[in-house]
């Protein structure tokens, strides 16, 4: 593959993150181009512990530190830690993900690490942010995503007897956390370019979840609408949602007159949507005219191929799309077009596709340059240089 | 023609001294504009009464009081252009000149046919990094399409992985997907502001708001392509952690309940005055509470129901188990640590005064980014933009308005 600069080439970045939220962080930097050294504990970062496993290695490890640099250091000794000091005197930025005692304990708190090094960006990701309880801060993904408000409300039209969920996958607020967490080191980053100034960032896993709701539940901390226990206090009401076809699963989206006039032609112009006005969608959206909709239109989407008949449905101007799978997206011709999976070689998994970013970049395209490391492997490298 | 009191303040932060257009609607392209702003950046927002962002019309009939754009849009400034003009056309090239980053989020090929394509611009501005958000990105066989975004989670593989066991996978709420495509496209714009300070050069960015979602659910796509299994919605599933889930309470509550490891399996069977759950066979280890876990949920959720969801939350955090309480809007919109932390806070503008919005999920020291003032009317900073920035003469400016090229 060819090497093109990436946008971040130059920085370093020291990683001490041992959860998800700060791990992502570092991943999306050192993507962008960054060099990012990963310091492990002995024995290994916690995620190398996690599954799923293929040959004895975590694939969700591999996932997590493409592009990074892993030193091991114990940072509860003395030397080790003097170690890390040395490594952060030739660094830009510093990313961790622990509570306020653990940064407390490793001489790691804001205040130590500002005096120690004015000129490093220090951002810190947790669950509730700096001067949380300490208990809360140990609060997993579900935890952050059911305290920020998104669970509860999905899906939408989530009946009160169901529980609310924790998203895709295992960490979804990590995630979202860290998009917040390497938009705002990198913003640092171009202010310690101008100012040589260094400065602390401290970013709140349940504020990104309710900063990502900002127009509608603004709307209600305002006083525009009523805030409410209503578990659909999110939804925009409406017909639209999944349907199970016939090999899979088509989620359908509705608001106006057009779309139903070219929902019916789809459909053959059945006659029970006689039964509906032409306008309904727009003004007489009713929960039970909702309900009579979604029961005819299930037994005629119940027998849809859904690649053929969301094809038709985009041609003819109606918003329904196929819900993808993980193996449908490798082979969609627009994935491929953008060229979205990088195939590349992995030590342990042999060719794998990796996900990439989901911005094009024409001068700094993201690539996968190197897989996750070994653990350790760039100790040589890096702590001697440091020392 | 006065200025605006509040034109071109220092508001400090990490971004002081970038300057963004941007031709952004409704939510994704709007929610960058604010991500940059509120990192301290001068956002500068083209809007015209031909063609307003829907958000100035939702939920009500005054454009410069509308809840929709009140919420998202603090901290930009607006002006007036009439980009069906070919004037205007050219003042916003003018614009585009004075900027670091335009984004846009218009419908795809709008940018092209008024001549605001990269390769365009680039004349106009060497170094300008361009950022455009489309549903599919800016070309390829599927790019014309346009969506809204619960399609976009479809079509990238999140929805398929969130619902309750068994059923139809629904997806996250229906407004799940524009935030996120929003603050993907300020990183990026913020990478490129790096590259540019190391060479110059200044790119072009294509973001798709489907790959935002997908790579959202990037582990486990990778996991597929690593092991072959396809995942699937999972409800409140963990392989590595039972339980872990949503609890029922009193009333409608529920408290999220997250157990990684014995001793908090044994510390939440005490809280919850369950010593025989805490011996009986089928929940012993991880592997047997995960064997028999939709059991071992009906068995809690019977001793949760009676309590009271964020009591309870905080006596098992007390004891060491991770819990929350699933907060619903009247929750999240009444909390006190929200509050007293200022993830919610005051901001004022020149109509509707002053208003709660919620603010950034960052706080930086020393010098963080003031973020005080609301929304823009509509036009607010015509005289800032046109006179302070473009250098009109105050009769050119009148003459433009009268003509309606601001409009």
């Amino acid at each position: 593959m060819t090497q093109t600069p990436g946008a971040l080439a130059g920085l370093t970045i020291i990683e001490i993150a041992e959860r998800v939220s700060g791990e992502y962080t570092a991943k999306l930097l050192a993507d962008l181009g960054a060099e990012v050294i990963k310091v492990e504990r002995p024995g290994g970062a916690p995620t190398r512990a996690m599954g799923p496993f293929k040959g004895g290695e975590s694939a969700l490890f591999a996932y997590l530190n493409t592009n990074k640099k892993s030193v091991v250091l114990d940072l509860d000794q003395p030397e080790d830690r003097a170690t890390l000091d040395r490594l952060l005197s030739r660094a830009h930025a510093l990313i961790d993900d622990h509570d306020e005692a653990w940064c407390e304990n490793h001489g790691l708190s804001q205040a130590a690490v500002a005096e120690a090094h004015p000129a490093l960006v220090h951002t810190v990701v947790t669950p509730f942010g700096q001067g949380a309880p300490a208990e809360w801060q140990k609060s997993r993904p579900i935890n952050v995503i059911n305290a920020g408000g998104w669970a509860y409300h999905s899906p939408s039209e989530t009946p009160p007897d169901k529980p609310p969920l924790k998203g895709a996958g295992r960490f979804l607020s990590d995630y979202e956390a860290g998009i917040d967490a390497a938009m705002c080191t990198m913003a640092s980053l171009l202010r310690l370019r101008r100012t040589g100034e260094g400065q602390f960032v401290d970013i709140s896993e349940v504020e990104v979840q309710i900063n990502r709701i900002d127009c509608v539940l603004d709307r209600m901390l305002a006083g525009d609408v009523d805030p409410s226990a209503e578990r659909t206090a999110y939804d925009m009401g409406g017909p639209g949602t999944s349907f199970a076809c016939a090999d899979g699963h088509v989620f359908l989206f509705m608001t106006t007159r057009q779309h139903w006039k070219a929902l019916c032609e789809l459909m053959d112009n059945p006659v029970w949507t006689q039964e509906f006005r032409e306008d309904w969608l727009e003004f007489d959206c009713t929960a039970p005219n909702v309900a009579k909709f979604r029961e005819n239109f299930e037994g005629w989407i119940a027998l849809q191929q859904k690649l053929p008949i969301t094809e038709a449905a985009q041609k003819a101007g109606v918003a329904m799309v196929p819900v993808n799978t993980a193996a449908d997206l490798p082979k969609h011709e627009q994935f491929i077009h953008r060229e979205f999976f990088q195939k590349a070689e992995h030590p342990a998994f042999g060719e794998v596709a990796y996900p990439g970013a989901c911005y094009r970049m024409s001068a700094t395209p993201v690539q996968v340059r190197t897989p996750a490391p070994t653990l350790g492997a760039d100790q040589e490298e890096t702590v001697n240089a440091a020392s | 023609m006065q200025l605006p009191e509040h034109w071109n303040r220092d508001r400090g932060g990490p971004l002081k001294g970038i300057r963004v257009v941007e031709l952004t609607k409704v939510w994704a392209g709007p929610y960058a504009g604010k991500m940059l702003a509120h990192l301290g950046a001068e956002v500068i927002k083209i809007e015209s009464m031909s063609n307003l962002d829907e958000m100035r019309a939702y939920g009500g009939v005054d454009i410069n009081s509308a809840p929709y754009f009140l919420s998202i849009n603090q901290e930009i400034l607006s002006v007036q252009v009439n980009m069906k003009t070919d004037e205007g056309l050219d003042l916003v090239k003018r614009m585009i000149g004075e900027a670091d980053i335009l984004i846009d989020n218009i419908r795809p090929g709008a940018m092209e046919r008024s001549g605001l394509d990269y390769e365009n611009l680039k004349k106009i501005k060497p170094d300008l990094i361009q950022c455009s958000i489309k549903m599919w990105g800016t070309d390829g066989p599927l790019g014309y399409q346009t969506g809204y975004a619960p399609c976009f989670a479809a079509l990238s593989g999140l929805t398929a992985l969130v619902g309750h066991e068994g059923e139809t996978p629904k997806g996250m709420n229906i407004r799940y997907g524009d935030s996120t495509a929003g603050a993907c496209a300020a990183l990026a714009c913020i990478a490129a502001l790096h590259h540019r300070e190391s060479t110059g050069e200044g790119q072009f960015i294509d973001l798709s708001a489907v790959e935002t979602m997908t790579s959202l659910v990037g582990d486990s796509l990778f996991a597929w392509s690593v092991t072959g299994d396809v995942p699937e919605s999972d409800g409140n599933f963990h392989p590595e952690m039972c339980p872990h889930g949503a609890y029922p309470c009193q009333g409608t509550d529920w408290a999220s309940i997250a157990v990684a490891n014995e001793e908090e399996w044994q510390a939440l069977c005490k809280v919850l005055e369950a010593p025989a759950l805490a011996t009986d066979p089928r929940f012993v280890s991880l592997s047997d509470r995960l064997a028999n876990r939709h059991a071992l949920d009906a068995e809690i959720g019977a001793l949760t129901r009676s309590h009271d969801a964020g009591y309870l939350a905080e006596k098992l955090r007390n004891a060491g188990v991770p819990a929350f309480k699933s907060m619903s809007s009247i929750d999240l919109c009444t909390d006190g640590f929200l509050w007293a932390r200022e993830a919610y806070r005051m901001v004022t503008d020149n109509k509707a005064g002053t208003r709660p919005i919620i603010g950034p999920s960052w706080r930086m020291e020393p010098d963080p980014p003031v973020v005080e003032r609301g929304a823009p009317l509509l036009g607010e900073h015509n005289a800032y933009v046109y006179r302070e920035l473009l250098g009109l003469q105050e009769d050119e400016m009148d003459d433009l308005i009268a003509r309606k090229v601001i409009d």
